[in-house]
């Protein structure tokens, strides 16, 4: 007992205290937020190495040494009636008061206590990524039926970003349902069990949050934007109408019209749109890619509950989805939440697959469009690939060539030299399944889309024939590569590409390979794929035109 | 025993951080004026290796010469075809090919070129914004093309994009004669007078080292980076033509509607409003609160009522303008044209209730969270806190702007945003109304609103 009397004097136990508690702040700092600073890999262990090495070294000096105000002195020579241990002891405290209310608000700033994830037994830790240059703060994790949860831990901002991917598009629609996969989407705001149509969103709202979902030829995507705060809400809220949705009668009948009122205002009053629909209508004949995803108007005002309720059940399983999370959070917590919240909702039989496969176009094919109409439109859509497939990355770097910026290939020519057109511009799908690469021009008023035609197929025919510069690709690597740093930048855009690339590439790590697979991709990659695609037996033309009087 | 003073005080700290947690703090600054007036704002943050820019020319199109509207703007794509050494082929390949994004337009209060580029593409980047700023080529035949183009921009957007029509219409009809009805774009007419002789003298005339301000935000060295700006704009002497004074707007009284005629429109698309606020105005955190319970979200009145309970529409929204000298406040939606009036009345309607019994207390907290909740993802990125420190350098603005709203929005009270809704909110009877649709169907109908000015879309300009 003397010794540890005499340990308490000379203030060797708050010593050990302080150091503990300051060791633990560093390292907690090189971990969290020093990552930032990009240190390397081996810093946490050295550091770790080097603290446990000075611990004995620390308390031998606080063992052997005295403050006095003379300066430091060895303990054993200090008269123990000038010592002033006390007054020493007594900033020891106020030193680890400080650094524990530091320790304590810096993880607040980060949003949680992360030891405590340790803590709670049976939460899964979720999948570590594979790929060396995938973010190593990533985890993935299957829950048992089947939905799969991808967290990005970002402590940039106190906000959190949600994703949920439904494997349900205009795709998997037939005739006489065409546009359900887009009215399902406004039918999930409308009301479960428990909320009353509208509740949902007053809810959010009222947390701090917001949303909203798309509907694309191949997905259904459910986006929340919420302080971490609303955290709890959102799982509440996103469980329930996972499971629980309701299809109140009067609510269906509003929302019909908001959707009339929706294609009105983006179709009817739209001659891009307009144009748009008909030329995907002419250019597949078999494959679904021919439905608008908003549906023709007969099938809008007649798709009824029951068509509602199976669609509901068939694609809205989790064995269908996946969801993202980025931002404020750990992916202990989420998957915590998760196995809460959206374990308990059953899988179901895969839905039918899409079996499908459009035939090989023979000619070209052509529709017009007569309108009231100012400026003309021309529309040139090839049938292209799908998102794995190998002429797909080559040519998305075509594209960019062809039409991304003002000194793009098309644009300078059409735009800049010719003054043929007031703009063009272009894109491909990159679907689960085959699908156009489009290209759009406006034309100035008494503009000859006929003449206009003719150029962009020389155009073409100058990338089938010669193919593209190594300066061209050059600067289309350098535009993707870009715009995929701009893309993570956000912690939506985290969400957003992380879950295209889940999606439609199958595994999100693909992702961070991009830089590489561009670096791949040589102008001969990009020659053939134009020489695949751009062919005029596999080219539908779309003509909009002032109506005849 | 000391021990629990630390505590206390640990707590106390715990206390100011969480509230403190609701708003956003800008981050620190280093901003220099130079001796001509420039004002150069940098801010480094290196999360990703990308550079966010924004520089302001204080003018824009409030300064279009009389009849010539749409010269800031044309001046504003005019500056990105050729500059310096490059002609304009050249210019757009050098973004290009590093992958960058560099490009002018224009506000009502000024001129701004936004830039956004990969870090190591810095220097680069910079020599352009300093050629597009300082020695544009403003060449003929450039001129003439953008100007075309832009006339033929607007004839595409009356085939195909009415909904962003009606805020011109409807600012133009209501600021008959006052700058802030001035189209950005100017019309059809204006831009058709306009030669590259008015753009060149435009230009010469209102740029100058007094009025700019740029920002940049990201993964750059800012001592460095000071150090370029300076060497390229310190000796940017101060524009000739004096900007003229803008006169605070006068509230129209009355009620007004401009017809808009669009044969064959398969929906009508209204924007119903009168003068509001500018953007200093005091009690800024009550008005955001009554806007975004009124008209600003998803829940709000208007998109409830209209949208969610009626199925008139698919969208509907409150839009607050605000500018140095005032703005305005409106009412915006669209419907099909058998509903214009059921949807016209049903948002009068809702104008009348929220100015005779505000907002309903339970949702004002409601209201408060939204805002504060969506905040922090404004000011995420290096090319958003560019922009942020930008305008309220331009403006006259500092960071208490921002960084003190949190705090009012959480003290705004009832009573207060009763106040500023009676203040900001114009009465059913003092109403401007600038509607778009199919004349011959919903004429006579619109008739009750007031005395109507028709007009037809393909008129080559957006005042009658």
């Amino acid at each position: 007992m003397a010794l540890f009397a005499e340990l308490r004097r000379r203030n060797v136990l708050k010593v050990a205290l302080l150091y503990v508690v300051a060791s633990w702040l560093i390292l907690w700092f090189v971990q969290g937020p020093g990552a930032a600073l990009d240190l390397p890999s081996w810093t946490r262990s050295f550091l770790t190495l080097l603290l446990a090495i000075g611990f004995p070294v620390a308390l031998l000096f606080a063992w052997t040494y005295e403050i006095t105000p003379a300066g430091l002195r060895k303990a054993s020579s200090v008269d123990q009636t000038q010592s002033i241990v006390y007054k020493t002891g007594q900033k020891l405290n106020a030193a680890v008061s400080v650094l524990l209310v530091l320790g304590v608000l810096a993880l607040i700033g980060e949003g949680l206590l992360p030891k405590f994830e340790f803590l709670v037994p049976g939460v899964p830790q979720g999948e570590a990524p594979v790929a060396a240059q995938t973010p190593p703060e990533i985890r993935s994790l299957v829950l048992d039926n089947g939905l799969k949860i991808i967290v990005w831990p970002d402590h940039d901002i106190p906000n959190v970003v949600l994703y949920n991917f439904v494997r349900a598009g205009s795709r998997n629609e037939y005739p006489g349902i065409t546009g359900i996969s887009h009215f399902f989407e406004h039918m999930m705001f409308l009301g479960t069990e428990k909320l009353e149509p509208g509740e949902f969103d007053r809810i959010m709202e009222a947390a701090g949050g917001s949303n909203n979902a798309y509907t694309s030829y191949d997905v259904t995507v459910y986006q929340d934007w919420f302080p971490r705060s609303a955290l709890d809400v959102i799982f509440g809220l996103e469980a329930d109408r996972l499971q629980n949705l309701r299809t109140y009668a009067d609510a269906v009948e509003a929302e019909r019209q908001v959707v009339f009122s929706e294609r009105r205002s983006r179709v009817d009053d739209n001659n891009f749109f307009k144009l748009y629909e008909q030329v995907r209508a002419t250019a597949f004949v078999a494959h679904p890619y021919q439905f608008p995803i908003i549906g023709w108007p007969s099938d809008i005002e007649a798709w009824t509950e029951e068509d509602l309720a199976g669609w509901y059940q068939t694609y809205y399983a989790p064995n269908n989805r996946i969801m993202i999370f980025t931002g404020d959070v750990t992916p202990a917590e989420i998957f915590e939440l998760a196995e809460e919240h959206f374990a308990p909702i059953p899988a179901q039989d895969p839905p039918p697959a899409v079996r499908t496969v459009e035939p090989e176009q023979q000619g070209v094919r052509r529709v017009s469009v007569q309108a009231a109409a100012q400026t003309p439109m021309l529309h040139m859509a090839f049938h292209a690939g799908s998102a794995t497939d190998p002429e797909t990355a080559p040519l998305n770097l075509l594209l960019n060539i062809l039409v991304s910026g003002e000194s793009s290939r098309l644009h300078r020519a059409l735009v800049e030299e010719e003054e043929l057109v007031l703009s063009v511009d272009g894109f491909q799908d990159e679907g689960f399944d085959p699908g156009l690469a489009y290209f759009y021009l406006t034309l100035p008023p008494g503009g000859d889309p006929a003449g206009v035609e003719q150029r962009m197929l020389e155009l073409l025919q100058d990338v089938v024939e010669n193919g593209v510069t190594e300066a061209e690709l050059r600067k289309a690597r350098n535009i993707v590569l870009a715009d995929f740093w701009r893309g993570l930048a956000t912690i939506n855009g985290k969400a957003s590409a992380l879950g295209q690339y889940e999606v439609f590439l199958g595994n999100y790590e693909s992702l961070f390979a991009l830089p590489d697979e561009l670096e791949a991709i040589s102008v001969g990659d990009i020659q053939e794929a134009a020489a695949k695609v751009f062919r005029s037996q596999n080219m539908t033309v779309g003509v909009l035109l002032e109506a005849e009087e | 025993m000391n021990g629990l003073r630390y505590i206390t005080v640990a707590l106390t700290y715990l206390l100011c951080a969480t509230a403190l947690a609701q708003g956003v703090t800008l981050p620190e600054v280093e901003r220099v004026v130079l001796d001509n007036g420039v004002v150069v704002v940098l801010h480094e943050k290196r999360d990703v290796p990308l550079v966010g820019l924004r520089a302001s020319i204080r003018g824009g199109a409030v300064s279009d010469p009389d009849g010539l509207g749409g010269m800031a703007n044309l001046l504003a794509g005019a500056l990105e075809k050729g500059a310096g050494e490059r002609d304009a082929g050249e210019f757009a390949e050098a973004i290009d090919a590093v992958g960058g994004s560099l490009s002018a337009g224009a506000d009502l209060e000024s001129i701004t070129i936004s830039a956004d580029f990969m870090a190591r593409d810095a220097d680069l980047m910079i020599e352009l914004l300093v050629d597009m700023l300082r020695s544009p080529r403003l060449e003929d035949d450039e001129i003439r093309k953008l100007r075309e183009r832009s006339i033929n921009e607007l004839r595409a957007a009356k085939d195909s994009n009415l909904r962003a029509l009606t805020p011109i219409y409807g600012n133009g009809f209501l600021f008959a004669g006052h700058p802030y009805g001035n189209s950005l774009l100017g019309d059809e007419a204006s831009l058709e007078k306009i030669t590259a002789a008015d753009v060149r003298d435009y230009y010469s005339n209102y740029f100058g080292g007094d009025r700019l301000v740029i920002a940049v935000a990201g993964d750059f060295d800012a001592a460095a980076m000071l150090e370029n700006l300076s060497a390229a704009f310190a000796d940017w002497p101060a524009a000739s033509a004096v900007l003229a004074a803008v006169e605070v707007p006068v509230e129209s009284t009355g009620r007004s509607v401009l017809l808009i005629d669009k044969p064959g429109a398969a929906q009508s698309y209204f924007w119903i409003g009168n003068v509001g606020v500018g953007i200093d105005y005091a009690s800024r955190a009550e008005l955001d609160i009554a806007n975004t319970l009124f008209g600003g979200r998803y829940t709000s009145m208007l998109m409830d009522e209209l949208r969610t309970k009626a199925g008139l529409t698919y969208g509907a929204s409150s839009s607050l303008r605000r500018e140095a000298a005032g703005g305005s406040v409106a009412m915006i939606s669209y419907t099909k044209t058998d509903t214009t009036i059921a949807a016209i009345d049903l948002a009068l309607s809702l104008l009348e209730k929220l100015r005779g019994e505000g907002v309903a207390d339970e949702m004002i907290d409601s209201g408060k969270n939204y805002l504060l909740g969506q905040f922090a993802p404004k000011l995420e990125t290096a090319v958003q806190l560019a922009g942020q420190f930008a305008m309220l350098e331009s403006y006259g603005l500092d960071a208490s702007y921002i960084n003190d709203y949190g705090a009012a929005i959480a003290a705004a009270d009832g009573e207060a945003i009763r106040t500023v809704i009676s203040e900001v909110y114009p009465t059913t009877d003092n109403l401007v109304f600038a509607i778009i649709g199919d004349a011959e169907l919903i004429r006579e109908q619109l008739a009750k609103y007031g005395p109507i000015t028709e007009m037809s879309i393909s008129e080559p300009h957006f005042r009658p």
